[in-house]
């Protein structure tokens, strides 16, 4: 018989696989990008000068920077307010007992299965001011008299957070599904004998039992779409109006690889990265209950 | 309250919410279909009058379109290898095994959520060149399969914590080492939980822009999502041509979420994200 290795040395071999990966393409590189905020290094070229925190001093007097974090947090926080408050609403509708219910529990997600790639070309050909269906359908139902620019300056920001709630919307629907789900049915049962009104019994039985799930998910939404990259770049990527949407990731990629400037871009995640933890750490503190655990 | 105009108004409501997610998709298989000269037809039509594969055949012959389609399965597929592998042994160890530190591994791992992808991929990107790894799709595959694997961790620690530990005792008293009863008794019994979380991992490798964007610069390495960018930022946007490509990208994606749907919600709720 061969001789067994001790389960503490066994434990630590399996999983350091998954801890070399982790470490050095997640760890590794947060530590570098926090290392490489304090140097004026170009993006392609290996020379690099030390600055201190002068990348954080510029970042402090830049229009530019503050300009994308007002629209980034614009954009965050309307669309995560527009994503819980329909994805709530559309949750609670799914979990009613209706014919057909599972395919379209499944139909509903969509959005959110298909590549950020297609959702935007197919918006963006929904809403082309010329040939786009939604401006024939808005002009025929005399509801505008001229098409809309979506993808010009005036509404560049509205037809990005509406594409955004299209597509992300779904992953509350989800997680609020699942929650309901797992509500003991007699609760409602009861207050409905008791005579309690449908909407006494959503706001003091189903809601306060949602307030764990509702917790986590307004804080990952929150956090995704601050940060969100791709959408939003492909979104304004050759419209012509870019600028109206130009969020912190934006402009962090943006410094890194249209002007080189790769250290003032890692000081410009590093700062979006310290201001989701402090947010997170409020956010904590001001919500988070025992009861949330569950 | 449960009478038919309650009833009416929940069937609206689910009727709506199926329209609002698929007639978008449906407007592109429909405009996929159609020749150019019914694409810019005003005002537009749902259903092409003369449909056509003409699109279709035009993106297989006249773009790159069959070779980032290439990379892309390459690409998602060598990533779901190399995660779920990494990712079973490393969760099945996070279940387990004892060992100081697991507990605090295991939330480590899950901190990892809070790094954006525009955080990691500027040094990624460094560090690549540094590593001459620039537009190769090693780089690309270790970089998804890192960036998948904390939830692949979680998800799979779920499923194999729901697997009664006696199974595996079991098998050990028949004299079956600690691998063969993981492959003989674990990994078959947590079969949704592997199928699940292959999924998830495909479908980021697969949907995922912005490494490819920064990683990968010749357009023979490309991958899906940034080969249509480029085919659409063309002076002038063959529409028809951008949809019949969008319907194709979208295909494998969806084909996949359907036939893992009904382990979804499971995965849901142990950690089964993405952003």
């Amino acid at each position: 018989m061969r001789r067994r290795l001790p389960e503490a040395v066994l434990g630590v071999l399996w999983i350091l696989p998954a801890l070399v990966l982790i470490a050095g393409l997640i760890l590794y590189p947060v530590a570098y990008a926090i290392w490489l905020s304090l140097f004026d290094k170009h993006s392609f070229f290996p020379a690099e000068r030390w600055v201190g925190l002068g990348n954080y001093a510029r970042i402090a007097g830049d229009a530019e920077f503050w300009d994308s974090l007002w629209k980034g947090v614009v954009y965050a926080g309307a669309s995560t307010v527009l994503q819980l408050v329909l994805g709530l609403a559309a949750a609670l509708v799914l979990h009613q007992a209706f014919r057909g219910r599972t395919a379209i529990r499944a139909l509903v997600l969509f959005p959110y299965m298909i590549p950020t790639i297609v959702a935007v070309i197919v918006w963006r050909w929904l809403l082309n001011e010329t040939y786009g269906v939604v401006d024939d359908v808005l002009v025929r139902l005399r509801l505008v008299r001229e098409p809309v620019v979506w993808l010009g300056v005036d509404h560049m920001m509205t037809s990005l957070i509406a594409v955004s709630v299209w597509q992300f919307t779904p992953f509350v629907v989800v997680s609020v599904l699942a929650r309901l789900q797992t509500i003991p049915l007699e609760l409602g049962e009861a207050a409905r004998v008791d005579g309690a009104s449908a909407w006494a019994r959503f706001r003091h039985i189903t809601l306060p039992q949602l307030r764990g799930v509702l917790f986590v998910v307004v804080l990952l939404r929150s956090i995704w779409m601050f940060t969100k990259f791709d959408t939003v770049w492909l979104w304004g990527e050759g419209a012509g109006a870019g600028r109206e949407i130009r969020t912190l990731p934006i402009y962090a990629y943006m410094r890194t690889f249209t002007y080189y400037q790769a250290g003032f871009g890692a000081a410009l995640a590093v700062i979006m990265f310290l201001m989701l933890m402090a947010a997170t750490l409020v956010y904590f503190r001001l919500f988070w209950g025992e009861e949330d655990a569950a | 309250m449960r009478g038919l105009a309650w009833r009416a108004f929940v069937y609206a409501a689910a009727f709506g919410l199926a329209a609002q997610a698929v007639l978008p998709l449906l407007w592109m298989l429909s405009t996929s279909l159609k020749p150019p000269r019914e694409v810019f037809a005003t005002p537009p039509t749902f259903v092409p009058a003369a449909p056509t594969l003409e699109n279709f055949a035009r993106l297989v012959t006249d773009t790159a379109f069959l070779t980032y389609f290439r990379n892309s399965v390459v690409v998602a597929g060598l990533t779901v290898v190399l995660t779920m592998a990494v990712g079973a042994l490393g969760a099945y160890s996070l279940t387990r095994f004892a060992f100081p530190g697991r507990e605090a591994v295991a939330r480590l791992v899950l901190c990892t959520y809070m790094f954006a992808p525009i955080m990691i991929v500027i040094p990624i990107y460094i560090l690549a060149r540094r590593l001459s790894l620039v537009n190769t799709h090693t780089a690309l595959v270790l970089s998804y399969s890192s960036f998948c694997l904390p939830f692949a961790l979680w998800l799979l620690r779920a499923f194999f914590g729901s697997i009664p530990v006696s199974l595996e005792e079991a098998a050990h008293v028949d004299g079956a080492g600690r691998g063969r009863a993981v492959l003989h008794i674990v990994l078959p019994l947590a079969l949704p939980g592997l199928i699940a979380t292959s999924i998830f991992t495909f479908t980021l490798a697969w949907n995922d822009y912005i490494f490819t964007r920064i990683l990968i610069a010749s357009d023979d390495l490309k991958t899906l999502p940034v080969g249509v960018q480029d085919l659409f930022a063309a002076a002038v946007v063959d529409w028809g041509l951008v949809m019949a490509a969008g319907m194709l990208i979208t295909i494998p994606a969806l084909a996949f979420f359907m036939a893992v749907q009904r382990h979804l919600v499971a995965g849901w709720g142990t950690g089964g994200l993405k952003g």
